[in-house]
Order: structure tokens, then C-alpha cells, then sequence
């Protein structure tokens, strides 16, 4: 039972983690806080199931299309909007102005996919057998979600860790300023941030589809806990947001099993409030990031 | 305090305005331009609430829907036992209670920190209400023998007055100087000897007690009370949006934000009921990329633009 | 008062659309005859977006067939189209207040079908005392209504101190003797719980593990787990449709045999059986008391296969079959006494209706006619397995999962 229930955690946090990673990318690069990202997860999620139900395309397959429509939105948001503001607006007005831009955003497109597919929960069937291992019982839907979330990790981190271009928007990551004297280009750093950012937050949503319905309301909540996490972990801090949504993802599962299920969101947000008030920067933040 | 003059004309202004709007707009209006009202003028309460601290200082909460639930939840357990404007006032001498407890560590953080934090303080008074509620066999509460509609009209009125002049006392104010030179560098602020810590705490208690009074007035107009109702994030992102819309710098602002998105929601929804949000949402995009400094900021510029061409040399004040 | 109304709300509006509205209703005029426009709300955007489609798609399908045949007969006049004028009440009850209002001083409404959900209809009753305007209400199911004390509305579902009863009659029936209890914190489950609960206790059936989770939940592991610890005969599932689904994943991982396994609301619903089939499905229950196969009542087979040629997918047995009665009660109030309210009031009060779920006759705000009842999953379709009256098949014991 107990490695069911830290298996099990392990697995919604990677989700978190990816999500979290994503949203990460968005406003370490350019301070832009992206309250629609749980909306292009839901965007990814109505792909996969449309594709799936329509075409007959299984899931693994609009694991690449989801994130390829999703990068496409990013980058005409990034051309036709933030560029331009982010040239006009500085300081903490980019972090005001950007939560109401995408407020309205997330509006269009919450609101769109109510018009064109109604509120009717959607599903579909796909890697829902049950494979067993070492005394835990899992549908396989929840190993590929695992599986995709940490290749997609790793494949972020490997990039900015060990490419030129990586290396230019880790070091815009952490110190802005500097960062355009010593000429990295920033343009490309938030080309990449955005196009990047958008894609991993839609192919959660294709993953996520596989196991739960597709509402179009049902990015709220990823948004929600992607912003725990990232604050958790501290902004702008890509592992802090890796180890933020695990923490999260074993106290939806592990943490409510000690203390009930009733008690979830006390607990989430207990250790949330909890961790600000003895790291104000977050538990990998970096004194006075803010 | 440098002259008393300077609230006398808006504050004036702001009760014949109140006393116009509590007495001649119901006899214009029918039972749903009393609703639109009601609606309309407690929007403007919880914005002038807000902007005391969060448009003065740049602490941006997204926490005053934990004031508007706590003062509905307060209001609704002493419904009956106690006199109705005592409820009112417990309801918001709660909220701003809630406040200044949670202020004092919330307000050490700053930025992206605090807006995510109050959303996180927000939820757990939610769920903690939601858990407290349950364990009490409570299913939802019900208010028999609430006021008529044109009565809780007629109080929110009252209410949306008196926070705007609290906004506007507390923007004119040496009170407000102090909040306003926290947001251009706090640092610094407290370095010239302003008690940045007490200030900031005393503008989130003050801000969170209309809010309370709203939720209240907001129970009464359903005669409901459900802990998911009245804690809803969205109230606290749609005040936000409010005040940025209309510009946050001062009581104008949120005012004139809360009328625009209002009257153009009231016009939209009427007119183009299925796609109104999706409309909405792109207007509200379109108002900040367009005016930054949001609908009155950015007019004021331009006007002060034009004056300085029409007359030159002169200085606006 | 109703053109000086007009004025303050609708000076704003532009001038074009007016133009076009005033010349529409002269078009309207002119034709033989004006429709009856009648005004409801749904949550279509918040967090019942999911869950009110079921309900207004039955309405459209009504106003479609009505229409079809010619108009809603009224007594005393010769009939009339209908036209819906509906609008989005954001899942938020003081919403649904305000638009009510202007849908009657305003829209100028000859009749009200209800909106969706408990609570709405909660927030409506005092609406409907104030304006003396009848609404039959539809998706409610509380005893708050009755406390309400209201005479112009009246409720579509049982109220849970008559439902729990007939719950624990029939567990007492099959030779269950303990159960578990698993309550999502939302009002309607929280209420049915609260009734439930000493009913358990009267009927001697052990209550094992019993848990309450917020709508937030994602994940059901650990709950699941002290069910499966607890090796009870029932699980109760208060639940709502995606925590069900919730439920449904994770009994299936935790292989939960357990003979009864009931969920509130979702597997009636058509998203239940695109995400579950075959056995997963198969035995589960949910509460409701209509099937298109109970013979008894004519109107149902007909109704279910005109539901699903227009939406592609099956009615919810709950929410779009009382939805569709609600209609059908207020459409025969109208042919026998017409349009006016006071009329109708009284006989929606004292009249029985002949409805797709069979009779319906109120005593108070009550229907007191319908027994409420459970169904169950059964070679892939719901049958009612309790009350005994009705039943449509007999309850068979959930056989594991895929």
C-alpha cells in the first residue's frame, strides 16, 4: 500500500513537474505570468481526444501534434503580443500587465472550447490495461504519463544544460541585465521560453487526456498548482519546480492517506504558506530574486 | 494631513452622488435595473477596497476573496441571534481581523510571492470553511426574511460611499505617501524612517473590511450561503482586472474600471449571450496592450498632453 | 413602469441593435401568431458547465417537438410556437437571481422552465414568491426548499430524507450488512449523507470506512485503499460525475471487489461510458428511477430514441429525464388552464401529470407520485433494480473489473 501511494504520487507530480517546468520557462525568461498555461494544457487535451475519436490517431502520435499546435500558439503570442509589450512595459508592470493578458486569453479560449464543443465531459479509452510490478497495481496510462513527463524533462534540462543556446537562456534566467550586455540573444531566449513553454503545457494536456475527462474548465486547476509549485520551488528555478511538483504530487497521495482526504488542500496549501514563511524565496529561490 | 480642502470637493461629490443614486435610481429603475445596480455598485465597494493596498503600495492580492467569504460566513452565523447591522458590522470587522493576522507574515513577501501566496491563503480559509461547515452537518445555509432588493440597493450604496472615500483619504493622506513610496522602493522607504511594516499591514486591514460587508450584502441578495460560492478566486482576479482596466493609482481608476467592464459586460451579455466572455476577453487584452497605464491613467495623459499644447508654459498641478 | 424601464437599461444599447429589435417584433406582430417565449438560465460557463448539458438538451428537444406538432396548445386560444429566450447564468445562483428578474420585467416572459442545480433553484424560490410567476423546478433535490416555505415553486427530484430510506430498504433487500461511505463536500452529497447516515444505523448495516474529499481531488489512492482494508459489502459513492470517474480508475487498480457499488452521479452519464466499457462498467449503480424499457409508462421509449437521434447520445437518466417531465407538467398546466399565472399555480398544485417518468403529482413543494429508486449496469444499459413497483431487472452483484 505505501508504494502504491508513493508510486502513485510520483506520478501525478510528474505531471505537476512538467507543467510546472513549462510555466517556469515562461516567467524565469520573461516575467510573464501565464494564468492561461492550464488552458493550453486543455487545448492539448481536446487535440488528443478529437484525434483519437475522429481519426482514429492514437494518443502517442498527438503526444507530438498537441505540443506541435500548442508551440505554434506560443509563438504567435510571443510575435504578435509579447514582444511588443515586453519592449514597452518594464519592471514588476510586466508581471501586472501580463496576468490581465492572459486573463483575457485564457477567457477566449476556455470560452471557445465551451462554444464549439459544449461543457460535456469528453473521454476516450487508450493504454487503460493494469500492469503490476513489485506489489503496486497501475493503469498504463499513468507509466506513459511518467514516461513522457521525464523524457520531456530531461530533454529541457539536457538543452540548457549542455547547449550554447541552452546556456543563453539559462544565464537570462538568472540574471537578466547582465545577460544582454554580455550579447546573449534575447530575442531567441524568449522565442525558445515561449514556443517551448506552450508546447510542454500542451502535451500535458494530451497525456492528462488519457485518464481524465477533457472539460473545457479543466486547465483552472493545473493553473493553480502549476503556481504552487514554481513558487514552491522558487521562480525561474527549472529543478526547484522538478522537486516542487513531486513534493505536491505525494502530498495529494501519500499526505492524505495519513491525515484524510478531506484535508488536501489544507495540507497543500498548509505546507505551501508554510515554506513562504520561512523561505520567503521559495525552497531553491534565490535571496532577493524577487 | 496637508488640507482637509482637498477631500472636501470629491468627497461632496461623492455623497450627492450616493444620495442621487440611493434615492432617485430606484424609483427610474425596475426590479432588474435594481439588480444591475446592486451588482454594479458593490463591484465598485470591493475595487476601492482593494486599491488601498494593492494599487497604492504594488502588493497585488489575489486575497479578498477570503475577506468577502469569511465576512459571509460571519454574517451568516450570527444571522438571527443578533441585530442585521451588527451582523453587517461583525462581518466586517472579521474580515479585516483575518487581515491583519495573515498580514504580518504575508507581507514579508513581495511580488509574484505575495499574489500566489494570498491565492494560497485565500484557499485554505476556503477549504478550511468547506471542512468546518461539513463537520457541522451543514449542506449549504438558508437566510429566510433577508432585506428587499431595493433595501440591500440602498446599503450598498452606502457601502461603495464609504470605501471610496476611504480609497480616497488614504491616497491623499500622509497614510498614502507612505504606501505609495513602499511601491517606488520599499528599501528605501523604510530607510527614510516610515514604519513600512505597520503601514503595509494597516492597508491590508483596512482594505479587507468592505469586502467583508460585501459578502454579506452578497448573501443576502440569494439567501444562500455555500462556502464554494463565496470563495470563489475569481472574484479576486476579476477585481484585479477591474482596477488594472481602469488604472490602480487612485480611487478614479477602479471606479471608472468597474463601470466600463459593467456596463460592457451588461451590453455584451444582452446583446451576444453565447459569446460575450469570448468578447470580453479580447477587449480586456486589447485594454492593456493599448493603455498600459490603464482607461484613466491613459486619459489623463492625453489630456494633459493636449492642455500643455493648447497652453504653454502652464503646468498641470 | 415597464417603458420608463426600458429606458434606463436599454439607453445604452446601441442604437442599430434597438433598430433591429423594434422592427422584429413588428415582424413578429404581423404574422398569424406571436410564439410563447419562455426563460430559463443554465451554467453554462463555471464549474457546472459540465454538467448542465444534459439538462438544457432535453429542453431544446422539448420546444423542438412541441413545435413540430404545431405549438404549445393553450387552453382558450389556438397554439403557439414556442421560443426559448435562455442565457448564461455563469454557475453563480445571484446571477441566476437577476437574470430571472429581467427575463420577467423585462423579456417580458410568459413562462419559466427552472435553472440548473439546488442551489439556483434556492436563490429562485423568493424570485418566484416576489413576481407570483409558477416555476416547476427540475434538477433540485433538497429539503432547504420545503424551509423555504414558498408556494409558486416546486422540486423535481426527491428530497434526500425521502431517498436515503428507499436506499437502505433495498441494501437491506440484497443482504448487505456493512458498507462504506465516500462524500465529496458539495452541498447535495453533504445533505444526502447527513439523511443516509442514521438510516445506516437503524437498519443495523455497519458503517466501515467513511470519508469526505474536496471537489479538488485528483487522486482517490489512499481512499480507494481504506475501502478495500475495510472489506465491506457497499460502497456509497457521494460523488459527482468526474470524481466518480475518479473512483472507477481507482477501484479498477486497487481491484476493489465489492458487490454494491454505488455513485452518485456519472454513470449514467454518456462521457461515463466513452471512458469505461464492458466489465468495468458492468454492476455499477447510481440513483434514479427511470428506464426507457419500463413498459408501464409510454412515453419513455419514445422519449429516449427522439434524445438520442437529435444529440447523438443517451439522456441522463436523472437530470435530462425530470428535466424533460418539468416541461411536460407545465405544457399540460398550459393546455388546461392557459397562460395565466395565478391559474397555473394552482393547478401545477393540486393536478397529477402524465410525464415520460410517469405520473408526477405534487403535495407542497414535493412530487409525491415518483418513489425514488436506484439503477444498475447491466449488459450495458441502466436498469431500475429498486423500487420492487418498477423494477426493470433484479439487482445482480458487481463481477470484478477488465
Amino acid at each position: 500500500m505505501i508504494a502504491q501511494l508513493v508510486f502513485v504520487g510520483l506520478t501525478t507530480g510528474a505531471i505537476y513537474a512538467l507543467i510546472a517546468v513549462s510555466l517556469n520557462l515562461i516567467y524565469g525568461t520573461m516575467r510573464l505570468l501565464n494564468i492561461g498555461h492550464g488552458d493550453m494544457a486543455m487545448v492539448g487535451a481536446y487535440i488528443s481526444f478529437w484525434l483519437f475519436t475522429l481519426a482514429d490517431v492514437p494518443p502517442y502520435v498527438s503526444f507530438l501534434i498537441a505540443p506541435a499546435v500548442s508551440g505554434l500558439f506560443g509563438l504567435l503570442l510571443y510575435r504578435g503580443m509579447f514582444a511588443g509589450l515586453l519592449r514597452r512595459v518594464q519592471g514588476d508592470a510586466v508581471e501586472g500587465s501580463s496576468l490581465l493578458v492572459f486573463f483575457g486569453i485564457s477567457m477566449v479560449v476556455q470560452n471557445s472550447a465551451s462554444l464549439l464543443f459544449s461543457g460535456t465531459p469528453r473521454a476516450y479509452r487508450y493504454f487503460d490495461g493494469i500492469v503490476e510490478f513489485g506489489g503496486i497495481a497501475v493503469t498504463e496510462s499513468r507509466l506513459v504519463a511518467l514516461a513522457v513527463a521525464v523524457v520531456a524533462i530531461g530533454a529541457v534540462l539536457a538543452f540548457l544544460k549542455f547547449s550554447i543556446w541552452g546556456l543563453g537562456v539559462r544565464a537570462l534566467i538568472q540574471n537578466r541585465a547582465a545577460s544582454a550586455i554580455v550579447g546573449i540573444n534575447v530575442d531567441f531566449a524568449f522565442t525558445f521560453a515561449s514556443v517551448v513553454g506552450f508546447a510542454l503545457a500542451g502535451l500535458a494536456g494530451a497525456v492528462i487526456s488519457m485518464y481524465q475527462a477533457v472539460t473545457p474548465f479543466m486547465g483552472g486547476p493545473y493553473t493553480t498548482v502549476g503556481f504552487v509549485v514554481i513558487i514552491l520551488g522558487g521562480l525561474g528555478n527549472i529543478n526547484g519546480a522538478i522537486i516542487g511538483g513531486l513534493v505536491v504530487g505525494l502530498l495529494e497521495t501519500a499526505g492524505i492517506a495519513l491525515t484524510g482526504p478531506n484535508f488536501r488542500d489544507l495540507l497543500i496549501y498548509g505546507v505551501f504558506i508554510a515554506v513562504l514563511m520561512l523561505r520567503p524565496q521559495g525552497l531553491f529561490g534565490r535571496k532577493g530574486a524577487h | 494631513m496637508k488640507a482637509p480642502s482637498w477631500f472636501a470637493g470629491p468627497i461632496g461629490g461623492a455623497l450627492v452622488v450616493a444620495l442621487l443614486a440611493a434615492f432617485v435610481v430606484p424609483g427610474m429603475a425596475g426590479d432588474y435595473g435594481i439588480e444591475f445596480a446592486t451588482t454594479l455598485v458593490l463591484w465598485i465597494a470591493l475595487v476601492q477596497s482593494w486599491v488601498i493596498l494593492s494599487g497604492y503600495t504594488g502588493y497585488v492580492s489575489l486575497g479578498h476573496a477570503a475577506f468577502v467569504g469569511a465576512g459571509a460566513y460571519v454574517f451568516i452565523l450570527t444571522w438571527g441571534a443578533v441585530p442585521f447591522w451588527f451582523g453587517l458590522v461583525a462581518a466586517g470587522f472579521t474580515s479585516g481581523l483575518l487581515a491583519l493576522i495573515v498580514g504580518g507574515p504575508c507581507l514579508r513577501v513581495r511580488g509574484p510571492y505575495f499574489v500566489i501566496l494570498t491565492l494560497g491563503v485565500a484557499e485554505f480559509v476556503k477549504y478550511a470553511v468547506i471542512n468546518i461547515e461539513a463537520s457541522l452537518g451543514k449542506f449549504g445555509r438558508l437566510m429566510i426574511g433577508t432585506p428587499e432588493p431595493v433595501d440591500i440597493y440602498r446599503m450598498a450604496v452606502g457601502l461603495a460611499a464609504i470605501a471610496f472615500v476611504m480609497a480616497l483619504v488614504a491616497r491623499y493622506s500622509r497614510f498614502g505617501v507612505g504606501l505609495r513610496a513602499i511601491r517606488e522602493n520599499e528599501v528605501a522607504a523604510e530607510m527614510t524612517g516610515i514604519r513600512v511594516r505597520w503601514l503595509k499591514v494597516g492597508a491590508f486591514g483596512l482594505s479587507a473590511l468592505v469586502p467583508g460587508v460585501v459578502g454579506a450584502l452578497m448573501i443576502c441578495r440569494t439567501g444562500y450561503f455555500e462556502p464554494l460560492q463565496m470563495f470563489s478566486p475569481q472574484l479576486s482576479l476579476t477585481i484585479i482586472t477591474m482596477c488594472v482596466a481602469g488604472g490602480s493609482d487612485n480611487p478614479w481608476g477602479p471606479l471608472i474600471g468597474a463601470l466600463f467592464l459593467n456596463i460592457l459586460s451588461e451590453l455584451l451579455w444582452d446583446s451576444a449571450p453565447e459569446l460575450y466572455t469570448v468578447i470580453l476577453g479580447v477587449v480586456l487584452v486589447f485594454v492593456v496592450l493599448r493603455m498600459p497605464e490603464g482607461i484613466y491613467g491613459t486619459a489623463v495623459k492625453r489630456l494633459a498632453r493636449r492642455s500643455r499644447k493648447a497652453v504653454p508654459g502652464e503646468t498641470t498641478p | 413602469m415597464g417603458t420608463k424601464n426600458r429606458k434606463i437599461t436599454r439607453r445604452t444599447v446601441l442604437a442599430g441593435a434597438a433598430a433591429t429589435g423594434a422592427s422584429f417584433a413588428i415582424h413578429r406582430r404581423a404574422r398569424a401568431v406571436e410564439p410563447v417565449k419562455i426563460g430559463f438560465t443554465m451554467p453554462k460557463t463555471g464549474y457546472l458547465g459540465v454538467a448542465c448539458p444534459v439538462a438544457y438538451q432535453a429542453y431544446e428537444l422539448w420546444r423542438d417537438q412541441v413545435n413540430a406538432a404545431g405549438g404549445l396548445k393553450i387552453a382558450g386560444s389556438e397554439p403557439r410556437p414556442i421560443e426559448f429566450i435562455s442565457y448564461d447564468d455563469q454557475s453563480e445562483p445571484s446571477k441566476t437571481v437577476q437574470i430571472y428578474q429581467k427575463m420577467i420585467t423585462q423579456d417580458k416572459v410568459d413562462l419559466l422552465l427552472s435553472p440548473y442545480g439546488t442551489p439556483f433553484h434556492l436563490a429562485l424560490g423568493p424570485v418566484a414568491e416576489r413576481h407570483k410567476f409558477p416555476i416547476v423546478g427540475s434538477t433540485s433535490n433538497s429539503t432547504l426548499l420545503r424551509d423555504l416555505g414558498v408556494k409558486y415553486m416546486w422540486a423535481g427530484q426527491q428530497a434526500p430524507d425521502v431517498y436515503a430510506p428507499e436506499m437502505v430498504k433495498f441494501m437491506q433487500s440484497v443482504g448487505i450488512d456493512s458498507a462504506s461511505m465516500l462524500t465529496l463536500q458539495l452541498p447535495a452529497s453533504l445533505e444526502f449523507k447527513k439523511f443516509l447516515t442514521p438510516e445506516l444505523e437503524k437498519a443495523g448495516i455497519r458503517l466501515d470506512a467513511n470519508d469526505e474529499y474536496p471537489n479538488s481531488i485528483t487522486d482517490m489512492t489512499a481512499m480507494v485503499g481504506s475501502v478495500k482494508a475495510a472489506g465491506s459489502k457497499a460502497v456509497l459513492g457521494l460523488s459527482y460525475p468526474l470524481d466518480s470517474a475518479l473512483y472507477v480508475k481507482t477501484a479498477r487498480e486497487m481491484k476493489i471487489d465489492v458487490p454494491m457499488q454505488l455513485l452518485f452521479i456519472g454513470p449514467a452519464l454518456p462521457f461515463f461510458s466513452q471512458q469505461y466499457t464492458g466489465a468495468d462498467l458492468e454492476g455499477l449503480m447510481t440513483i434514479g428511477e427511470w428506464s426507457p424499457s419500463q413498459t408501464a409508462w409510454p412515453k419513455a421509449k419514445p422519449f429516449y430514441d427522439a434524445y438520442m437521434a437529435k444529440w447523438n447520445e443517451k439522456p441522463d437518466y436523472l437530470d435530462s429525464v425530470i428535466s424533460y417531465a418539468s416541461c411536460e407538467i407545465l405544457e399540460q398546466a398550459v393546455a388546461k388552464v392557459g397562460l395565466d399565472h395565478e391559474k397555473l399555480r394552482e393547478v401545477i398544485s393540486t393536478d397529477t401529470f402524465d410525464t415520460i417518468k410517469g405520473p408526477i403529482k405534487f403535495d407542497g413543494n414535493d412530487n409525491v407520485a415518483t418513489k425514488p429508486g436506484l439503477l444498475q449496469v447491466q449488459n450495458g444499459e441502466l436498469e431500475i433494480v429498486w423500487p420492487k413497483e418498477i423494477a426493470t431487472a433484479t439487482f445482480k452483484p458487481k463481477q470484478g473489473w477488465s
